[in-house]
């Protein structure tokens, strides 16, 4: 699957970019590639059963998907990859990302019909496409334009804090009225780091979090909202066996900390879940990290997470190494991205935060987020190329 | 330069600042990994078992319940796996498909068709019951119609069991039955439940959150095998038991018993009961419907609470064991009083007695008989039942020393028979030693003003039988596992030894005397030495008011006895409540017992042992003189002492009438045929209410070969009661048939 995505532009013709003085960063594709794969697998276990008894027995059904959106993804990744990335870095082409993005933003949420209650997805052609993850990316395309174009200005108020946190902003509000908690806060998360590195002062960054953070405790513990999530994430097991409704409440959570809890040390082995068998809900998708646990154990966890470390890793190397700020900012953002996705992912399926529901890159199933993801990646490599060689 | 060194500054500013982002990440990730850790490996085992209490289904695995055999491992009561058929209406597609299932499922199922479209129509429920007690065959069959018309998701089938009793009322109030909800409800079934239930299995599946199976790959089992019910093997033997229920029925039907009545038949030496029958009773495969259809009929024309208030009742009337009721025992009483006053040396066989009416207190108490007995001794006092010789003796017996063989016999205490429902005797049903008077010893001696059970009555006899030994009666010989090894096996109790065996022989000799003296020739086999005493009771629920004329005088009609009386095998009790007909012990329940025992002897091995008068009666063989000429034909029957005809001219016997082997009387004639012509025929004569020498005459007239059953070699005039072919039936001359006699015997 991923190997043969891997494999085809290896083998086939021989063009400038496959030559590997002048290539891309190989060790930033191979771990992106092996995640793929890892993630690839995993998605077939987890959502087996649930496949199974959601679609007329058909066991494949997301995983053949998602190997199509793989494919795709993996050709769009390369394609992305030859791309100059200083045509990027243009006025208009990142005043496009926006508006494209904040129009489809306000599209998913007053014109398109609702998905499961919530205003997520536009469904095209039998996909579903989330506008926030188009946003998301042109948000770090937009820091990135506007800390190297501002240079040293970003110790200034306006330019350093001002317009920025006013673009994360309004992404951020039109995400959270979705509404998408998680994206919102990912979306924040990239805006706020990407300040902190561009060079924005400290003390706007702290201020700003401080009054966030002082909102949201007024609004959960001055105004309720949201305290049965807080109830669940402080004691899952007491709200659970309360009964009732927070036997519901409580549900996804409890079931997720079981599969965890049952994997001990080296797992139930790879497609001997139980808690995937209609016990944790939507296995496939936010929670198929859990299963993972359950069915790899602890050490089969560690390893998921020291790849997305490795990837990490390898791109912050890829931003340090790049040629100008622009590009530099762009990899380590785009970087940054996955590396807080996972982190808060992670959080989530252990009850370390609050259920937020937010999808794992690479594992959760999802096409349009699939794709979106190996572009990304593509653009990073991209950059890889320009980098000097010693 | 200095713009150079700023923007060198500012980039490792930001390298650093990245770096500081990067450890930020990586940092998160740690910690992810430590509570990881801590859930994983730390916690492991508590979110285990919260998760395994859910993922894993403990189902119970029934265990398959034991059989109940007969003496002779003849299968009295099993277990068949059936299946109940449930109907899921909310699957049917549409009102065509509905009609398909109407039609052919009423037809295939044998259900109400109107009731199925009723349950077809309610297509919000998802489960309708639609047949219970399926048979596995029919259900198999059914399965694979469902699966042809793509019906499975609309019919399942469940798995069950279905108790089966083979030989339907055979046995039934002793066996109790196991109702449709696999629970035991009477009898056996109730009292060896545990024992025939067994242990009921576990099986720890994987399941989903629907409660169902996971897919086989991914299923875990974990599986403790159910251990099945043991077995019963019953001491009643199945022939003797259909002999006591048949002529037990027989019995109740002729008289018109309004009461029922039962037959117990018990093993001397042991106290296992060989039969135990109760008549009416029910089929346990139908418990529900009333076994004796004029009952049922009854019961039909009511209405409302009356018809449920008679239906209930009729039921626990059926299904109750009539051998553990009380019941005024009657004369067959008389036997004990007898056992205790020759034990006791306060009687000898000799003495002499004189039937007056007897006066104590300020009562006056007459014998049953109009005319009086006159004269007799003992012996003879036993086979007249004079009551007045008998609370003569009873006042020579005393309170104390009658209190203490009553009690004794066993009278005051339960028998311990391994049946449910025997009920402990109440101080209210006789009369305890602190509280018995002399007339209450009189009245007892012959068996009024106290109860037992049938079932004490005939242990007790059997004591009488046996040498004077108590035993434990019991119906379980032994328990059996699934393999056949024996788990248990009930050894003979003797309770106490009541009377001597010296005294046992006397009284067993007067008993003797008293059937085949002449006193109750309805008891008398030819062959074999019967000792019986009758019994009949007035009822005391049914006595009118004190010199109340008109006043519908209920009886118990009963006979107790044993054989052979030189060496007794078997005691039988026979008793008929309420008897309208005839209300006799000797009349009704002694013909009953004769003939159970007639049959029963022969086949308990107990060899005939004929008296010379006997032997001069006995019933011939008819030899086989197909294909010789008539002459030589004519030599062997004369040789077997039998009459012959000859019809036709032929030299060679073609056909004979009797054909060889029936059994004729010693006076019988064999039709010979020598060439192909139609057997003659005659018509068969109602020979009801003719004497013995009246049928002979006129059965030879018509041609007939009559058998006759039920006259004692004793003398008297029996008459004609039952014949074996019906009157105005057309039937070849020559033929064979059954005539039997009754005395007109009114012995109490």
């Amino acid at each position: 699957m991923a190997t043969q995505a891997a494999k085809t532009p290896v083998k086939t013709k021989k063009r400038r970019w496959f030559n590997f003085s002048a290539g891309f960063d190989m060790p930033f594709f191979i771990l992106t590639m092996l995640v793929l794969a890892v993630g690839l697998v995993s998605l077939f276990s987890a959502s087996f059963a649930y496949a199974y008894y959601w679609n007329d027995g058909d066991s494949y059904y997301y995983i053949k998907r998602q190997l199509i959106f793989a494919a795709i993804g993996v050709v769009f990744m390369l394609a992305a990859s030859t791309i100059n990335y200083k045509q990027l870095q243009k006025k208009w082409v990142v005043q496009a990302a926006l508006g494209i993005s904040i129009v489809l933003l306000l599209w998913v949420r007053f014109i398109a019909p609702p998905i499961r209650n919530v205003y997520r997805w536009i469904r095209i052609f039998g996909f579903s496409i989330q506008p926030s993850e188009l946003a998301k990316f042109a948000l770090i395309l937009f820091m990135a334009y506007w800390i190297a174009k501002q240079g040293d200005r970003m110790k200034l108020g306006k330019e350093g804090f001002g317009i920025p946190i006013a673009v994360t902003g309004v992404i951020a509000a039109l995400v959270v009225i979705e509404p998408h908690l998680s994206g919102t806060m990912l979306i924040v998360a990239i805006g706020m780091v990407m300040m902190f590195i561009g060079g924005t002062k400290w003390y706007w960054l702290v201020g700003t979090l401080g009054v966030g953070a002082a909102g949201v405790c007024a609004m959960i513990f001055g105004l309720g909202y949201e305290r049965d999530r807080i109830d669940v994430w402080l004691d899952p097991l007491k709200v659970y066996t309360s009964g009732g409704e927070g036997r519901d409440l409580a549900w996804q959570t409890v079931q997720s900390l079981y599969a965890i809890g049952s994997g001990g040390l080296m797992g139930e082995g790879l497609g001997n879940s139980r808690q995937k068998h209609l016990f944790l809900p939507e296995p496939q998708n936010d929670f198929i990290f859990s299963i993972v646990c359950e069915e790899m154990g602890f050490i089969g966890a560690i390893l998921v997470i020291v790849l997305f470390a490795l990837l990490v890793w390898r791109g912050f190397v890829i931003g340090l190494k790049a040629p100008d700020r622009f590009s530099s900012m762009l990899a380590i953002g785009l970087t940054a991205q996955i590396g807080l996705q996972v982190v808060l992912n992670l959080a989530v399926v252990s009850n370390a935060m609050p259920n937020t529901g937010i999808s794992l890159p690479f594992f959760s199933y999802g096409g349009s987020s699939l794709i979106v993801l190996l572009v990304q990646m593509g653009i990073i490599l991209c950059i890889s190329r320009s980098i000097k060689k010693e | 330069m200095a713009e150079e060194k700023k923007i060198r500054r500012e980039n490792r500013a930001m390298r650093v600042r990245s770096l500081f982002l990067l450890v930020g990440i990586f940092a998160c990730l740690a910690l992810l990994a430590m509570n990881l850790f801590k859930i994983q490996v730390i916690e492991n085992e508590a979110w285990k078992k919260r998760a395994v209490s859910q993922q894993l289904a403990d189902v119970e695995v029934p265990a398959s319940r034991g059989q109940i055999y007969d003496a002779n491992m003849a299968v009295l009561a099993l277990t068949r796996e059936v299946y109940t058929v449930i109907m899921d209406p909310s699957n049917i597609k549409d009102a065509a498909e509905r009609e398909l299932i109407v039609e052919e499922v009423s037809a295939r199922l044998d259900v109400d068709k109107e009731k199925l479209r009723e349950q077809a129509s309610d297509s919000d429920s998802q489960y309708k019951v639609v047949k219970t007690k399926l048979n596995k065959t029919d259900g198999d069959a059914f399965k694979a119609w469902a699966k042809e018309h793509k019906l499975t998701t609309v019919f399942y089938l469940v798995d069950d069991f279905k108790r089966e009793y083979p030989l339907k009322n055979l046995l039934s109030c002793t066996l109790g039955f196991v109702g449709t909800d696999n629970k035991a409800r009477e009898g056996l079934e109730l009292q060896y439940d545990s024992v025939l239930s067994g242990t009921p299995g576990r099986m720890v599946v994987t399941q989903n959150e629907n409660g169902d199976r996971l897919p086989n790959s991914l299923n875990y089992e974990y599986v403790v095998d159910a251990v099945d019910g043991h077995s019963l093997v019953l001491t009643v033997d199945q022939y003797v038991q259909q002999v006591a229920e048949k002529y037990l029925e027989e019995t109740v039907k002729q008289y018109g018993a309004t009461n029922r009545g039962c037959a117990i038949v018990m093993d001397v030496e042991t106290g296992a009961i060989k039969a135990l029958a109760v008549k009416g009773d029910y089929d346990p495969n139908n418990y529900l419907l009333i076994g004796d259809p004029t009952l049922a009929e009854q019961i039909a024309q009511l209405s409302g609470d009356e018809y449920n208030d008679a239906l209930v009742k009729a039921r626990l009337e059926q299904y109750r064991n009539k051998s553990l009721d009380f019941y005024e025992p009657g004369s067959v009483f008389k036997t004990f009083t007898a056992a205790m006053a020759l034990e006791e040396g306060l009687v000898t066989d000799d003495d002499m007695f004189y039937c007056s009416p007897f006066t104590i207190a300020d009562r006056t108490m007459y014998c049953w008989d109009d005319h009086s007995h006159g004269k007799q001794n003992f012996t003879q006092a036993i086979a007249n039942s004079c009551n007045p010789v008998f609370m003569t003796v009873s006042q020579r017996i005393g309170t104390k020393l009658f209190s203490k063989y009553y009690t004794g016999f066993g009278f005051t205490e339960k028998t311990g028979v391994d049946m449910l429902g025997e009920q402990s005797v109440s101080e209210s049903l006789y009369h305890t030693p602190d509280r018995i008077t002399p007339v209450d010893v009189a009245t007892s001696s012959i068996g009024q003003t106290f109860k037992a059970t049938p079932l004490q009555m005939v242990t007790a006899l059997s004591a009488i039988a046996n040498g004077g030994k108590l035993m434990q009666p019991y119906v379980v010989d032994k328990i059996i596992d699934s393999d056949g090894n024996v788990i248990s096996a009930t050894q003979p109790t003797v309770r106490r030894q009541v009377v001597s065996e010296e005294t046992s022989k006397r009284v067993n000799a007067m008993l003797e005397n008293a059937v085949s003296g002449g006193a109750i020739k309805n008891a008398y086999i030819s062959g074999y030495r019967v000792a019986g005493k009758t019994g009949t009771a007035e009822k005391t629920e049914t006595r009118g008011e004190e010199g109340d004329e008109d006043a519908i005088v209920e009886v118990v009609a009963s006979f107790g006895g044993f054989a052979p009386a030189d060496d007794p095998k078997v005691a039988v009790l026979v008793m008929i409540d309420e008897p309208q007909k005839l209300k006799s012990g000797g009349g009704v329940a002694a013909p009953a017992a004769r003939k159970i025992l007639e049959d029963i002897l022969p086949y308990l091995g107990v060899e005939p042992n004929y008296t010379e008068a006997e032997i001069a009666g006995l019933d011939r063989n008819t030899p086989n003189v197909l294909g010789s000429t008539p002459t030589s034909a004519a030599t062997v029957l004369k040789a077997s002492s039998l009459s012959y005809r000859t019809v036709g001219k032929g030299d060679v016997v073609t056909m004979q009438i009797p054909p060889a082997g029936s059994t004729l009387p010693k006076d019988g004639t064999v039709w010979l045929y020598t060439d192909a012509t139609e057997p003659e025929k005659t018509t068969v004569p109602d020979f009801s209410g003719l004497t013995v020498a009246q049928v002979k005459q006129l059965a030879k007239q018509k041609g007939l070969n009559v058998l006759m059953s039920g006259v004692s070699s004793t003398g008297g005039t029996p008459k004609a009661s039952r014949q074996s072919v019906e009157a105005e039936t057309q039937v070849n001359k020559g033929t064979v048939m059954k005539v039997e006699f009754t005395y007109a015997d009114n012995i109490h």
